[in-house]
């Protein structure tokens, strides 16, 4: 295998080899990115191993800005020779195009210190440790995810139980004809456990539960997650449809990102420019409660999206997104910013950090005397540009502070400019295994479809 | 091998005595079969926002993905660089879940027969930017002529061209060239300070002269249609009801509800709900469901499955009885049948899976009109998003962009953006009504699976569904 040194010097070569030849070919800016990536899969299902999966991947894009106008390129044949026709006809089809004065490279003033963008080492997002794990005990941890899932209470109704485990290591190179050169190394590691049980009525319920981290460490043991997703399993068993009406939503922290992401999106520049978000665009709009806090932080140590420049190389910096459920910043990227007469921030979320409530779950559940626990959602969508959605979930009824039966088939709908401000209450138990680091969300009033 | 064969390797720069290597390294510690999946693809798409075809995007995608199985057991690799050394490394990692003695397997490939469901006169590759760009500025321009609201204009096009070729270590070798093309346009449009975002697509396994005029102005006129509509639209209500669907893309419930559910890998693993439901009823007499790879030029086709399978058309249901599942090599022969040529991936990088092609309805007696007069109260859908299925408890949802409120048996107001929930066997024994109409819709529709994507079609002629929970706030 090659060393760690041996990769970065051979997509740092490439990437200055691509940029040349877009310089070459007439481009008056361009960037290039390499990116290599190892990932291992073993899956393990009902007694045998399923599947072993193991590759090593990669890749090149080029942006070229030729005359006013601009395109990109990519490749997975990283041949020096077939790299050539590729940037010289990717020059040729951007010629062709009509011009944008919007695209440029981004303003050299907002790239970070040369040292971070090369060294990103403090934010421990790769494990040194990584080449240490082997074969046989990604094996073995597989097997162990299932046996401690047939190891619960009522495991006679399982079916089958599916586990994974797998591990990937990446680096990315950037370079740009502003001089920008960056670079980004990663590592993560993840265990999984999907179980199917047999209902009495017919039905096959499945749940998974899984667990992972840059860190090989830091990963939950396999017999927790295997416990844990036979549990989640059995306790789908005998879910009913209950009826339509307002309630009380507890969404769980491990699902509730399906709803904030819908809130994300739409606070881009791209979104806003293009008249498809339903934020008016003005900092300072209301959308949520008092209680809605977010920041944005690509500075978390061994966090999934931790980072010091973003994907055009602007630095990253910590900024908060909605204060006291009030806008205060949107996602701007280069170009989309020139459209808006914005000042460039970023063109995506990193990190999410959420002003916590003091409750976990359970204590957050006691004080609901008839409401819902949503654990899963199911399709649905979110309109970008209104703001109204719907969402198929399934959970738990809640009955005097306590779980009850499980539902199903049921469905939640709303607005975005109205739903957040039902937010009464955050859990104390945020979702690390998600960028955005969902706590439990508490609203009250949701509009729950079922029989 | 004739001169075909030979040329079959070209994009590739590899050769047959390569390829026999190559699967000699991957069954060298026993399997009871290995296959190489080779695949070059170049894809290219055109965007027009706020007024100018001003981005553009090419790329190229090679490589071959080494699969070594051995009873129900899969090794896989893959490699982006096409030397023997690369590809030798990628199967002797894949040869890893085994661990005997080498397989005995024959030194002959035996060219496979393909059909021809997508020829094209005009490679896309001889079809330059400066003859797509005209086409996007003229429906920019229609689409802003078609109503004084739509306010913003997108339109996405792409063309994609690859050659795949597959070879198994029991000697069979099999080529296609699999072009498609995709054209989008969305608008926001603005209406008494509120505004609204819609579009409708197209898409095929076929060369320029898709884009006829008729067509064209479909997807004008669709667009803005479908965005306008939603001014009109009153919430959803909220409960279980009757629901008609529209012929053409609502194919996407039987995507949903049983589609997926019959994919056989889930099947022999005994996940799904219809795991014991062979030869049951499972629907009303009224259902014929099949899964077809021979449609001509639908974006669902494909000549041959990505194991190098012939590929047909399925039987999945008939007269509301369950036929068969929806095959791959590792699915057919636990269950002892001939592959159904449902073996589909994503690309070299992942293992073929049972997947969906072509899925919809046969028609049924009655008119769309007779169905939704039949119908007090309910609702009526016609453009959908999306869909997700869970397997085993078989409940569904699918999205819907806009549709009808029916009061007393006729369309009075529309509806939009509400989530239609149900449970697939339910659903299925609900359908009592089967229109005269089916539609293969041709839209751009795309399956996800394993985190694997790959181009489907559907179809539908209207139904009517008993009941079904309507997720609105109404």
């Amino acid at each position: 295998m090659q060393t760690r040194e041996d990769t970065e010097k051979f997509l740092a070569d490439l990437a200055e080899y691509a940029l040349g030849l877009a310089t070459r070919f007439g481009a008056q800016q361009a960037a290039a990115s390499v990116s290599h990536m190892r990932e291992v899969e073993v899956a393990w299902r009902d007694g045998q191993l399923e599947r072993l999966h193991e590759a090593q991947s990669r890749g090149l894009s080029i942006e070229l800005y030729v005359d006013g106008r601009f395109a990109s390129v990519s490749s997975s044949d990283l041949r020096r020779e077939a790299l050539e026709p590729l940037v010289r006809d990717g020059v040729a089809m951007t010629r062709a195009l009509e011009p944008d004065p919007y695209r440029q490279l981004p303003d050299s003033a907002r790239y970070p210190d040369p040292r971070r963008a090369l060294d990103d080492a403090d934010l421990q997002l790769s494990d040194p440790r990584y080449a240490e794990l082997t074969a046989l005990q990604r094996r073995e941890q597989a097997q162990q995810l299932e046996e401690a899932a047939r190891s619960v209470t009522g495991a006679d109704k399982i079916l089958s139980v599916s586990t994974s485990v797998s591990d990937s290591r990446s680096t990315v190179f950037r370079c740009d004809s502003q001089g920008f050169r960056g670079k980004r190394h990663g590592t993560s590691f993840w265990r999984s456990a999907e179980v199917s049980v047999q209902d009495p009525d017919g039905r096959r319920p499945e749940e998974s539960d899984y667990h992972g981290a840059r860190f090989l460490a830091d990963v939950d043991a396999p017999a927790l997650v295997g416990q844990r997703a036979a549990e989640r399993a059995l306790q789908r068993v005998g879910a009913v449809k209950l009826p339509s009406g307002p309630r009380t939503l507890l969404v769980d922290a491990r699902v509730a990102g399906r709803l904030v992401s819908a809130l994300l999106g739409p606070l881009s520049a791209a979104s806003l420019q293009q008249q498809r978000s339903f934020y008016t665009g003005e900092l300072g709009q209301v959308i949520g409660s008092p209680l809605l806090d977010l920041i944005d932080d690509p500075f978390v140590p061994r966090g999934f999206a931790s980072r010091y420049f973003d994907g055009e190389g602007l630095a990253s910096e910590r900024r908060p997104l909605l204060q006291a459920g009030r806008v205060a910043n949107f996602f701007v990227d280069t170009y989309y910013g020139r459209k808006l007469g914005r000042v460039p921030t970023s063109g995506h979320a990193s990190n999410l950090s959420w002003r916590l409530g003091d409750r976990d779950q359970a204590g957050l559940l006691a004080s609901v005397d008839d409401g819902l626990l949503v654990t899963g959602f199911l399709g649905g969508n979110s309109n970008a540009t209104t703001g109204d959605f719907s969402l198929g979930i399934q959970g738990f009824a809640i009955r005097d502070g306590k779980l009850a039966e499980p539902f199903a088939e049921m469905n939640l709908a709303g607005s975005h400019l109205t739903f957040w401000q039902q937010l009464v209450a955050l859990g104390n138990d945020p979702n690390l295994l998600s960028p955005l680091r969902t706590p439990t969300l508490v609203f009250a009033d949701a509009a729950v479809a079922g029989g | 091998m004739g001169d075909r064969g030979l040329s079959w390797f070209a994009p590739f720069g590899v050769d047959a005595q390569l390829i026999s290597r190559v699967l000699g390294e991957a069954t060298a510690r026993g399997a009871d079969f290995a296959d190489l999946y080779f695949e070059h693809r170049t894809v290219r798409s055109l965007g027009l926002e706020d007024g100018a075809v001003n981005r553009a995007y090419a790329g190229v995608d090679l490589g071959v993905g080494v699969r070594v199985v051995r009873g129900e057991q899969t090794g896989y690799a893959y490699s982006e660089d096409l030397s023997l050394e690369a590809v030798l490394q990628a199967a002797r990692t894949a040869a890893a879940i085994a661990d005997g003695s080498p397989m005995p397997r024959t030194a002959n490939f035996a060219i496979q027969p393909v059909a021809d469901r997508y020829p094209i006169r005009r490679p896309w590759t001889e079809v330059s930017t400066a003859d797509k760009l005209p086409m996007l500025r003229e429906l920019e321009k229609q689409a802003f002529a078609a109503d004084p609201r739509v306010k913003k204009v997108n339109l996405s096009f792409a063309d994609a061209t690859g050659a795949v070729l597959v070879a198994t270590s029991d000697g069979r070798l099999a080529f296609d060239l699999q072009p498609m093309t995709l054209l989008s346009l969305s608008c926001t449009a603005e209406h008494q300070g509120r505004r609204e975002s819609g579009g409708y697509n197209v898409a095929a396994r076929d060369d320029f002269s898709f884009y006829d005029p008729s067509r064209l102005d479909r997807l004008v006129h669709r667009a803005v249609d479908r965005t306008t509509i939603l001014f009109d639209a009153v919430p959803a209500p909220a409960g279980e009801m009757t629901v008609v669907l529209g012929a053409g893309s609502s194919g996407i419930l039987l995507h949903e509800a049983i589609g997926h559910g019959l994919e056989a890998d889930f099947n022999r693993k005994g996940v799904s709900i219809y795991a014991d439901k062979l030869g049951k009823a499972i629907a009303g007499p009224l259902v014929t469901i099949v899964d077809d790879a021979t449609l001509p030029h639908a974006r669902g086709s494909i000549n041959i499955d990505d194991e190098g399978n012939p590929a047909g058309c399925t039987e999945l249901v008939v007269g509301g009885v369950l036929q068969g599942y929806l095959h791959d090599q590792i699915s057919a022969k636990h269950y002892g049948v001939a592959p159904t040529g449902n073996g589909r991936r994503e690309d070299f990088r992942t293992q073929p899976l049972p997947r969906m092609r072509s899925t919809y309805m046969r028609p049924g007696p009655h008119s769309r009109d007779e169905i939704i007069a039949s119908v007090k109260k309910g609702i009526f859908c016609d453009h959908f998003a999306n869909g997700q299925v869970q397997i085993g408890a078989g409940d569904f949802t699918f999205y819907v962009r806009s549709g009808w409120l029916i009061e007393d048996g006729k369309l009075t107001q529309p509806v939009k953006d509400v989530n239609l929930v149900g449970n697939g066997p339910k659903v299925l024994e609900q359908i009592d009504m089967v229109g005269d109409d089916l539609l293969i819709d041709e839209g751009g529709w795309t399956c996800g699976k394993d985190g694997q994507s790959v181009p489907v079609s559907q179809g539908m002629p209207s139904v009517r569904v008993g009941k079904m929970t309507v997720g609105g706030r109404g």
